[in-house]
């Protein structure tokens, strides 16, 4: 029997100050995206953990529209997907509600799963060349949108129009991409468990692949030892992360260690804090994380052997298979032989963390820094306020067709409120909305969101916030005990210590740095195949995901076992209160880095 | 020296044994009538024999000996008086007082001299086989008719193991012929609206093989019905503790193609049916601390029983399973003995069969979108 959990206290028919139903006027294919409005209860609705911090105007709009309800929409119909077209989304305040959109009808299903058997041997097929031509496509405009003088083009319309064409095109090639590898993923996943291999095992058989993003990481830890060797661990040591740069400034002798940072943030830097969010700025635009993330790895006093990390991956992948196939009949292993080479060739566990580095982290970029010259232009109070004005605002904007000054201006100011209202509000968001199934389909939502039956019962318990003992996806093996450092988005992981335990919604790749130095993670969301899952694998981390309700039952400061082989959090002592409330910071009073304002 | 030329010296020859033979061998009786006179059981292991694989020595009290028994001594009208007073629609209690009654005159009712001649002389005839003196025997039944291979039967009817002496071997017998009115038969019967006059029975009594380890063996996976693999299970000392379910058994799975150990999973194991000297049976006993962890197969056995089971579903062409023993003075590469065979029912649902090929579309139809979860989730 299906619970619903009503949407009235979101479909209200109020957005942010000025909202005007025509500022989502954006192609879609199925559903469109909206705030939450009356009916949506029929729906089921859970909080999308990629954007903890809210979405501003901009970003949720042309996210939910371009990204959500053409790129998965666009993908789900080309494959396709037999039962599934693709997410849509909703907004509570500022706050993004996804939700699967199902195919019911058994003649189309049908149709479908026709096509699909034509399209799917074709893509694994040339895999390479479709992933590949789609990435230096993208990268091709990456690279035509670095060579442009921004500040020297006297109409910045066409280079908005561009930059939003960019992340369109680029949501299309990520999920036409992301759907066929998946689907192979989980069908080799299921014959796996199938002939009797332990689940557990199955992501270790594609591990040990080496991505951009943990290539990255690699290059960050190189330049924390490069500064201790330089004698600046005692700058990292005495400021916070937002005074660095300027004290490394300071510092006599600190010149050529800061001329290889830019170096390094030249080739590395141009990522985001966030998943396509044209509000959050880039390493290069703010120092602050990479930065702090090199704090972080000069506190801990053994070095942390990248190789050797990278060998054991490797060692345990091939142990991992070996152990498979000695268990496995003569027939099996040819389909399993023949089923891993797939997976190898399209390795859909390399590609959720290398893509990141093309598409995820960077396409939005681009329209941000149109976005900050034409605020120069305008003179906007601050460079990040055409970011709270919608996509018409915008164009009215930079075509002349109407002031910034005066109304808009004002507008924005309020939508700065209304933002910082929802995000001080993110923690008592109802984790589903909607009418709540006892189990839902779609491989993704599963595999990536964690939105398993256990999770989907774990977020209704109405005593989430007294429970002591907690089970998730037993995503990365071992156990850890530590203080928690309870998260709402990367713009906190200055907080974790060598040791802390993550506890978070959900990690994305510029999380990946901290698994370097945390000695366990518990996140609310996130299946097998999410990030905290692969990267806690890599890392050898304890990691539990899928708990639902993590956030909401460990408070800062708790002392708990994240148990990675049994999916078991447990808390051991409770923090005092008193000093749960002194490591919190407030949200409003200390405006985290990455949100804009 | 045959038990031909002693028992029956006409009957030796092909396709000649008579249908009033009161007992048959196993090694001597034509394989094409095995079945109609030694129930089942008895002729399956007959036809095993012919086939080369290893089985122990023994004959049935057939099929012909029971109905005479039954015919002569005047409880053919005692029972039907029984059955006739339960009606169409007994009451589950009226089946079992009706059962208990039955068996109890079957206790009662002496051989007639001439069958006790002839089971007394085949028994001696063992006995000369094995070299022994009164030599322990399993006593089993081994039902008729189409219906005694139906899955409802299984186990439904009397086994004794080790049982030693003549006096013994004839009470078991007797017990085993009474066995055809347990209260489940009785009930199946009247349900099937089938006369225990079309389904008689037919006793085997085979030499007991001195068990080091038994168990069973599937030619195909018992629960999948996937045919790639042999599933063992096998515990310490005979097989009986296994087949009645009261001990968790080593598990063992086999590829069929070439023969490699896939798993092998130690049980513990609380129970072994073991040989009571003083009681002069087989019992089940609580298991010696020192073997209830210990594995109880290596290697070669495994291969053995695998060999035998191969060749078993070869020799009829469809799934089978096994009961065997290995003897306490089986040596390595010497074959594993075969006291029982039977064709499996289960077959394998198409979506539980191991595809042919991997085949992307198809597993994302059937673990995607199909509905249902990925297993292990």
């Amino acid at each position: 029997m299906a619970n619903v959990v009503p949407v009235d206290d979101f479909a209200t028919g109020e957005w942010y100050p000025g909202y005007k139903p025509e500022h989502f006027d954006m192609p879609w294919i199925v559903d469109p995206a909206s705030p939450f409005k009356p009916g949506d209860e029929q729906g089921f609705w859970f909080l999308d953990f990629h954007w903890s911090r809210g979405l501003t105007p901009l970003a949720a709009t042309l996210w939910s529209g371009d990204g959500y309800c053409w790129g998965t929409q666009h993908a789900a119909e080309s494959l396709p997907l037999p039962p599934g077209r693709g997410v849509s989304a909703r907004f509570a305040g500022t706050h993004l509600y996804g939700s699967a959109l199902p195919e019911t009808d058994p003649h189309e299903v049908g149709a479908r799963a026709n096509r699909i058997a034509t399209n799917l041997p074709h893509f694994l097929q040339n895999y390479r060349s479709i992933w590949e031509g789609g990435r230096d496509e993208l990268e091709n405009t990456w690279q035509y949108f670095r060579g442009v003088d921004f500040a020297g083009t006297p109409d910045l319309t066409d280079l908005l129009v561009k930059g939003r064409r960019y992340h369109k095109r680029a949501m299309e090639i990520h999920f036409g991409v992301m759907y066929p590898m998946l689907a192979n993923f989980l069908g080799f996943y299921g014959a796996c468990a199938d002939m009797g291999i332990n689940p557990n095992e199955i992501g270790k058989f594609l591990q040990g692949e080496d991505t951009k993003i943990m290539e990255t990481d690699r290059e960050v830890y190189r330049l924390a030892m490069r500064a201790r060797a330089a004698g600046l661990s005692d700058v990292f040591d005495t400021h916070e992360p937002h005074e660095l740069r300027a004290a490394l400034g300071r510092e006599p002798g600190a010149g050529p260690w800061l001329t290889e940072f830019d170096d390094f943030l030249q080739v590395y830097g141009w990522r985001a804090e966030a998943t396509c969010d044209v509000g959050v700025p880039s390493w290069i635009e703010d120092n602050t994380i990479p930065l702090g993330l090199i704090k972080t790895f000069l506190k801990k006093d053994d070095e942390h052997d990248f190789e050797a990390a990278a060998r054991n991956a490797m060692a345990e992948r091939e142990e991992a298979i070996e152990n498979a196939r000695t268990g496995l009949t003569r027939e099996e292993q040819a389909v399993f032989d023949a089923g891993l080479q797939s997976n190898q060739e399209a390795n859909f566990p390399w590609w959720q963390d290398d893509h990141n580095y093309y598409i995820d982290l960077k396409v939005m970029l681009p329209l941000r820094w149109g976005c900050q010259e034409l605020a120069r232009r305008e003179n906007a109070d601050h460079k990040d306020d055409m970011l709270y004005l919608f996509w018409p605002e915008l164009m009215d904007v930079v075509s002349g067709r109407k002031p910034y000054q005066g109304e808009l201006k004002s507008l924005v100011g309020e939508r700065r409120q209304y933002f910082d209202h929802w995000h001080a509000r993110r923690s008592e968001m109802p984790k589903v909305l909607g009418t709540i199934p006892e189990a839902v389909e779609d491989p993704i939502l599963i595999e990536i969101f964690g939105l398993n039956p256990g999770s989907i019962k774990a977020v209704q318990n109405p005593d989430a916030a007294t429970q002591t003992v907690m089970k998730g996806v037993p995503a990365a093996k071992g156990t850890a005990r530590g203080i928690a450092r309870v998260l709402q988005s990367s713009d906190e992981m200055h907080r974790l210590e060598p040791g802390s335990i993550l506890v978070c919604e959900s990690t994305s790749p510029s999380w990946t740095p901290v698994f370097g130095k945390i000695a366990g993670a518990a996140c609310d969301g996130g299946g097998m195949l999410s990030h905290a899952a692969i990267v806690g694998r890599e890392y050898g981390v304890p990691t539990v995901t899928a708990l639902g309700v993590a956030t909401i039952s460990i408070a800062d400061g708790d002392e708990i076992e994240v148990d990675g082989t049994t999916g078991t959090v447990t808390i051991l002592n409770k923090a005092a209160t008193t000093s749960a409330a002194t490591t919190t910071p407030a949200p409003t009073a200390d405006a985290p880095a990455g949100v804009a304002g | 020296m045959t038990a031909a030329d002693i028992s029956e010296p006409d009957a030796a020859g092909e396709g000649t044994t008579h249908s009033c033979d009161a007992v048959v061998w196993i090694d001597e009786v034509d394989p094409r009538q095995a079945i109609a006179a030694g129930g089942s059981k008895m002729g399956r292991l007959a036809e095993l024999m012919q086939s080369g694989v290893q089985v122990p020595q023994g004959f049935a009290v057939t099929v012909d000996a029971y109905s005479r028994h039954c015919r002569e001594s005047g409880l053919d009208e005692r029972i039907d008086a029984v059955i006739e007073r339960l009606g169409s629609s007994p009451t589950d209690a009226e089946v079992e007082s009706a059962s208990a009654e039955i068996r109890q005159m079957f206790r009662e009712t002496p051989v007639g001299a001439d069958l006790t001649g002839r089971l007394t002389e085949a028994y001696e005839e063992l006995c000369l086989r094995a070299v022994d003196v009164n030599v322990p025997v399993a006593v089993r039944s081994s039902a008729t008719g189409e219906d005694a291979s139906d899955a409802s039967f299984a186990g439904i009817f009397d086994t004794y193991l080790g049982v030693s002496g003549i006096e013994r071997v004839l009470d078991a017998v007797r017990n085993c012929w009474g066995s055809l009115f347990t209260g489940r038969a009785l009930a199946y019967r009247l349900r099937k609206g089938i006369s225990h006059h079309a389904m008689p029975i037919a006793v085997g009594v085979i030499e007991l093989i001195h068990a080091r380890a038994s168990g069973v063996a599937f030619s195909v996976h018992p629960v999948t019905g996937k045919s790639d693999r042999i599933v063992v299970e096998t515990s310490w000392g005979w097989g009986e503790a296994i087949v009645q379910g009261l001990v968790d058994p080593d598990h063992v799975e086999i590829g069929k193609a070439d023969g490699r150990v896939l798993k092998y999973d130690v049980a513990h194991k609380r129970i072994v049916s073991a040989f009571d000297f003083a009681v002069g049976a087989v019992t089940e006993i609580d298991m010696p601390a020192k073997l209830a962890d210990r594995r109880v197969l290596d290697e070669e056995q495994v291969g053995a029983i695998a060999s035998a089971v191969r060749s078993i579903e070869e020799h009829y062409g469809y799934p089978v399973d096994v009961e065997w023993v290995i003897g306490r003075h089986r040596r390595a590469g010497d074959p594993v003995c075969i006291v029982q065979t039977r064709p499996v029912t289960v077959t394998a649902a198409p979506e539980e069969a191991t595809p042919a090929t991997y085949d992307p579309v198809a597993l994302a139809q059937k673990y995607l979108f199909s509905g249902k979860p990925i297993p292990g989730r």
